[in-house]
C-alpha cells in the first residue's frame, strides 16, 4: 500500500518539476520581499547649548537647541527619524524607490521622501546608462548614501549637503551615461525637473545650517524672523518641493575618475525660478543658480572627500536693478575619514558665508560661519549602528540684533546616535 | 606483414623529446609579486598540445563580488555561476572571447555558460558594477595563473623553442601581455618584470 502510493508521488513530483510553470517559478518582478522593504529608525542622546535653532524659529544653526530659559547647556534623548524603505524590482532593468520618512520637527507626521524609477538596460560595449524619473536629490552630496540618503560617516552632514537636503529636492528626469575612458573611468549626467522654485529661501533667510531636517514632498521649513518688509511678502515658512512658474529647471554633472584612487566632480544647476512669480500663500520663486566642485581620495583605509559651492539667488521685484533678495552664498569642506572594519572615525572642517545685497533684505543678513566637527561610527552586527558626534558652529549674522541677539553666535552640539536598518 | 608495417610505423614517429619544467616568476617594478597573472607556454614550430577540459570550474556570487577574481579555463570548458546571495545578480560580458548574459535570481546556482573560444573574458554586473572579474580561456595545455607570492610553475613542456606569455587584466602593454622566446633546454626559470595600471575605477555611488 505503502509503495504505491510513495511512487505515485514520485510521478506527481516528477511531471510538476518537468512542467514548465515550475521552471519558472521565480518571476523578474520583486515587489514586497525581505529584500525590497526595509524600515531605518534614528534616536539619539544630545547635549547642546547656544541660542534657539531656526528649527524652532531661531537663527540658530543646528538641529537642537537649549531652553529658551536656560541658555546652558543640557541633555535630553530625541526620537528622530523613521523611515519605511520600498525598493520594487519591476523587471531586470526597472526598479522602483520609495522612501516615507517620519522626522521629528516635521508638521506633517509621516511624509514622503523620494519616489522614483530607475531604468538600467544592459548596454553592448563598455557605455552604460541609468535613467531616473520620479522625486529626488540631485548627486551632490559626497556624505550621503543609501536609497534612504543617510549620512554614512556623522551624523551632521556639512553646511554644504544640509543646504541640499533641506530644500534642493527636484521632480524630474535624470539621464547619467557611464564609459570606461584609458584606466579609468568618465560620467555625464543632465536631469530637467521642476517642483524646486523655492530653493534659495532658507539661505537667504536663515543662511547656512548644519542639520539632518530633510525636505519633504508635503512639509514646509520654518523661516527664522523676518524684518518688517518681508513679513508680509514671505510666508513664516517655506515649501521646498513646489511649482509656481511652469518653467522647467536643468542641473549637469562630470564625473571623472581616472584612477581607482581619484574621483573628481563638477555640477551645476540652475532652477530657472522667476523670481517675480508669487502664490497667494505668499510662496515666491527664487531664481538660484550654483556650481558645485567635488573631491575624493582614497588610500588604503582612508578617504578625504571635499566639496566647495558657490551660487546665487534672486527673488521679488527688481527696484532700481537690484531685487528684493539678491544673495550669493560660498561653502567649502574638507573631511578626512579613517575607515575601520567595522565603522570609521571623521573629522571635518568647514566654512560658509552669504552676501546679501538685496534692495529688502541688505547686508545685515549676510553671514560669515565656520565649523568643526568630529564623529565615530561602529557598526554592530547588520542592522544596526551607533554613532557620536561633537560639533561647534561659529557664525557672525547682523540681522540677529532685531531680535535682541548678539550678532556673534557659537554653539556646541554632541550627539549620541543608534540607527536601526531593518 | 605486421612486422613490416610495424617497423614503418616505428620509423615514421619521432621519439617524442624529453619534458622539462618551467617555473616563472613575475614581478612588478619594484620587486613586488604579482598575482593572477596568467602565464602560457606555445611551442614553436611544432602543434601546442590543447588543454583539456575538466569539471567543476565556478565563479560564484557571494557578497557583492565575483570569487575568483580570475579564472582560468581550456576551451569548451563549462563554467558554472552560482549565486549565493540573497539578491540578484545580471552577469555579463561584451569580450570578443565571449558575449553573454545571465540573469541570476537570488540564491540560483545551476546556470552555466560554455566557454569556446580562446581568449580573455572581462565579467560585469549590470545591477552592481563594483563586481569585476575575469575569465581567461585558454588553448594550451601549458597555462597557470600566478598565485600570491607572483609564482607559477608548469611541468611537462617539451624541449625546443616555446614562446613565453604573460597576461594579466591590468599590464600595461598592447593586449595586456607581453612575451618572449627561449630555447627550452633542460628546464627553465623564467622572471617577467612587468608594470601594471591601476585597477579602473568602479562606478561612484554618490
Amino acid at each position: 500500500m505503502a509503495s504505491w502510493l510513495k511512487r505515485l508521488g514520485t510521478l506527481v513530483a516528477a511531471v510538476l518539476i518537468a512542467s514548465p510553470g515550475y521552471a519558472r517559478a521565480q518571476s523578474a518582478i520583486e515587489l514586497f520581499t525581505p529584500e525590497t522593504v526595509a524600515a531605518a529608525g534614528d534616536i539619539r542622546v544630545i547635549g547642546v547649548d547656544g541660542e534657539t535653532s531656526w528649527l524652532d524659529g531661531g537663527y540658530g544653526k543646528t538641529r537642537f537647541d537649549t531652553d529658551s530659559t536656560n541658555r546652558g547647556f543640557r541633555i535630553e534623548p530625541q526620537a528622530v527619524e523613521g523611515d519605511l524603505i520600498w525598493t520594487p524590482r519591476f523587471s531586470w532593468s526597472l526598479g522602483g524607490t520609495v522612501v516615507a520618512t517620519a522626522q521629528q520637527g516635521q508638521d506633517n507626521a509621516v511624509d514622503l521622501s523620494e519616489a522614483f524609477l530607475t531604468y538600467k538596460p544592459l548596454l553592448g560595449g563598455g557605455g552604460k546608462l541609468t535613467v531616473r524619473g520620479g522625486l529626488f536629490w540631485p548627486p551632490v552630496s559626497l556624505e550621503h548614501t543609501g536609497p534612504e540618503w543617510r549620512v554614512r560617516d556623522t551624523i551632521t552632514p556639512s553646511a554644504i549637503n544640509s543646504w541640499i537636503g533641506d530644500e534642493v529636492k527636484v521632480a524630474g528626469l535624470e539621464a547619467q551615461v557611464t564609459r570606461a575612458i584609458g584606466g579609468g573611468r568618465l560620467s555625464a549626467t543632465a536631469a530637467i525637473f521642476g517642483l524646486n522654485d523655492t530653493s534659495g529661501t532658507l539661505l537667504a533667510f536663515r543662511g547656512w545650517a548644519l542639520h539632518d531636517q530633510k525636505a519633504a514632498a508635503f512639509g514646509l521649513q520654518p523661516l527664522p524672523p523676518l524684518n518688517a518688509f518681508m513679513i508680509y511678502a514671505q510666508a513664516p515658512k517655506t515649501r521646498p518641493v513646489i511649482e509656481l512658474d511652469n518653467r522647467p529647471g536643468f542641473y549637469g554633472k562630470l564625473d571623472w575618475a581616472p584612477t581607482a584612487w581619484l574621483d573628481l566632480q563638477a555640477f551645476h544647476y540652475d532652477n530657472r525660478g522667476n523670481p517675480e512669480a508669487v502664490t497667494p500663500t505668499l510662496q515666491w520663486g527664487w531664481r538660484t543658480k550654483f556650481d558645485n566642485l567635488g573631491a575624493v581620495l582614497t588610500f588604503g583605509d582612508w578617504q578625504v572627500r571635499a566639496q566647495g559651492m558657490a551660487g546665487k539667488t534672486l527673488m521679488g521685484f527688481a527696484k532700481n536693478g537690484r531685487s528684493w533678495v539678491d544673495t550669493t552664498f560660498r561653502s567649502g569642506y574638507m573631511m578626512a575619514t579613517r575607515n575601520f572594519a567595522r565603522g570609521s572615525a571623521s573629522v571635518r572642517v568647514e566654512a560658509f558665508g552669504t552676501t546679501s545685497l538685496g534692495s529688502k533684505l541688505g547686508r545685515d543678513w549676510s553671514e560669515k560661519g565656520w565649523a568643526l566637527t568630529a564623529a565615530g561610527r561602529r557598526d554592530i552586527g547588520k542592522n544596526l549602528s551607533v554613532l557620536v558626534e561633537a560639533m561647534h558652529v561659529d557664525n557672525r549674522k547682523d540681522a540677529r540684533v532685531f531680535v535682541g541677539l548678539a550678532p556673534d553666535q557659537h554653539q556646541t552640539l554632541i550627539q549620541f546616535a543608534l540607527r536601526l536598518h531593518l | 606483414m605486421l612486422a613490416l608495417s610495424s617497423f614503418v610505423l616505428l620509423l615514421g614517429a619521432a621519439p617524442p623529446p624529453p619534458m622539462v619544467g618551467v617555473s616563472v616568476a613575475v614581478r612588478g617594478p619594484n620587486g613586488q609579486p604579482i598575482a593572477n597573472a596568467v602565464v602560457t607556454i606555445r611551442l614553436v614550430g611544432r602543434a601546442t598540445p590543447p588543454a583539456r577540459a575538466g569539471a567543476g570550474y565556478a565563479v560564484r556570487q557571494q557578497n557583492i563580488q565575483f570569487n575568483p577574481f580570475l579564472l582560468v579555463v581550456p576551451v569548451n570548458a563549462d563554467v558554472s555561476f552560482p549565486n549565493f546571495d540573497q539578491v540578484r545578480h545580471q552577469v555579463y560580458s561584451f569580450s570578443p572571447a565571449k558575449r553573454f548574459e545571465l540573469k541570476l535570481y537570488a540564491r540560483e546556482q545551476n546556470r552555466t555558460v560554455r566557454f569556446d573560444r580562446a581568449g580573455p573574458v572581462s565579467l560585469g554586473c549590470n545591477i552592481h558594477d563594483q563586481m569585476t572579474a575575469f575569465i581567461y580561456v585558454t588553448d594550451s595545455a601549458f597555462t597557470a595563473k600566478t598565485d600570491a607570492s607572483g609564482n607559477v610553475s608548469l611541468a611537462g613542456v617539451p624541449q625546443g623553442a616555446v614562446t613565453i606569455s604573460v597576461w594579466h587584466p591590468y599590464l600595461r602593454a598592447p593586449g595586456n601581455q607581453v612575451s618572449r622566446q627561449i630555447n627550452l633546454g633542460d628546464g627553465a626559470r623564467e622572471a617577467f618584470t612587468v608594470v601594471l595600471r591601476m585597477p579602473p575605477a568602479t562606478s561612484s555611488s554618490y
